[in-house]
């Protein structure tokens, strides 16, 4: 199982990869990535794939809040931290 | 109190989504625009005028036509090959449904503006901005829907539009500074407006990604009269034009933002709130100069 730091990493190393135009080193964990549109919204639907896929979780997209995807800190409270207080629901 | 519009004069319906204003509904709604222009004079935004077309070239790089196909208006003209033009002339032209036997038509390169500031994009694109630039204009807007009511939603309506284009902290301070100008004047005039985040109305909402990136990322504020009336909006749309139309600002994608009003809309509100009769509205709509001697404006 991944420590919260390869985590992170791994959506670092997404991010950077899918946007083409961002270096490592000027990604922190607090950068907005929608609002700049580093991540465009055309990618949002593979990077809720890339989440599935590595925490293990079904996304419903109709209950995604507001704010959810702002940046590597809050993707990682929302749908990696929480398994720290049970599983969630398990990918069909 | 509901309001009954074909009571009130100097309001005109067209069926087909379109509305007749003359007298005082006239006379109010150029009040109504004179007051967001002042507003826009407020930041020193520079004024303009643009023609009722616009490219559809330039607005299929917003990808306008695959996320709004429901809302498109074009202006369409006749082949003009003589013989095309005689066989027209010379043929019923209307049918018993009213419906026009076009024949051949001409290729369609422009559609009718479906909001004000896209003109500002297109204007700016492949600029360098030295500052943000502050920039206002009043548009008739062309929008199909799927029903029309008088001044609530309209086939064509008037849209003033406030629009900054610069760096992103400037064009959220912008931004902040309108919301709270507007909620100034709506508290002091004691017109209720709640403020909601929305989406723009995508076609097929739930397979378009942008349609997910603004309900993630809210960009849209709406104003909202009645519980359902939007009458405005206050718009951040990141560096989404600044990368489409290649403005730049300090070397990078510029970003943008507007405040878009629809003054017909802002109108209902006003005679829905306030009454048909200007001499019962309150004093803070004179001190504002939207009320007092409406019958005599020109």
């Amino acid at each position: 199982m991944m420590t919260e730091a390869e985590i992170r990493q791994k959506l670092r190393e997404w991010v950077v990869r899918q946007s083409g135009k961002i270096r490592p080193e000027e990604l922190a964990d607090d950068t907005a990535i929608i609002e700049k549109r580093i991540i465009k919204s055309v990618r949002i639907p593979d990077l809720i794939l890339f989440i599935e896929e590595h925490s293990g979780r079904t996304i419903d997209v109709e209950q995604l809040k507001p704010g959810v995807f702002r940046n590597i800190d809050t993707i990682y409270r929302n749908f990696f931290a929480v398994k720290a207080h049970g599983p969630g629901p398990e990918k069909a | 109190m509901a309001l009954d519009l074909k009571k009130l004069d100097g309001i005109g319906w067209q069926e087909n989504g379109q509305a007749v204003l003359s007298g005082m509904a006239l006379a109010m709604l150029r009040r109504l625009d004179r007051l967001f222009l002042l507003w826009a004079g407020e930041c020193g935004a520079e004024e303009y005028r643009f023609p009722t077309f616009i490219e559809a070239g330039q607005l299929h790089k917003l990808d306008y036509f695959r996320s709004f196909p429901h809302l498109v208006t074009f202006p369409v003209a006749l082949d003009t090959s003589p013989e095309h033009l005689k066989e027209f002339s010379r043929s019923a032209v209307i049918d018993e449904a009213g419906v026009v036997q076009l024949g051949k038509c001409a290729p369609v390169r422009e559609v009718l503006t479906p909001a004000a500031c896209y003109h500002f994009y297109v204007l700016f694109q492949g600029t360098e901005l030295k500052t943000a630039r502050n920039l206002t204009t009043v548009a008739t807007c062309f929008r199909r829907e799927a029903y029309y009511r008088p001044l609530e939603r309209q086939w064509n309506f008037t849209m003033r539009e406030i629009v900054r284009i610069g760096a992103a902290e400037e064009v959220k301070d912008f931004l902040a500074d309108y919301r709270a100008r507007i909620e100034r004047f709506l508290s002091d005039i004691g017109l209720p407006v709640a403020w909601e985040n929305a989406t723009d109305p995508f076609f097929d909402p739930s397979r378009n990604p942008k349609f997910l990136a603004q309900k993630l990322e809210p960009v849209k504020t709406e104003m909202v009269f009645g519980g359902a009336l939007a009458i405005g909006s206050i718009n951040f749309h990141r560096n989404f034009f600044g990368e489409t139309f290649d403005m730049r600002r300090n070397g990078e994608a510029a970003f943008s933002g507007c405040v878009a009003f629809g003054v017909e809309r802002w109108l209902y509100a006003f005679l829905s709130r306030f009454g048909p009769d200007e001499r019962s509205w309150p004093s803070a709509l004179r001190s504002h100069g939207i009320a007092g001697d409406l019958a005599n404006d020109k």
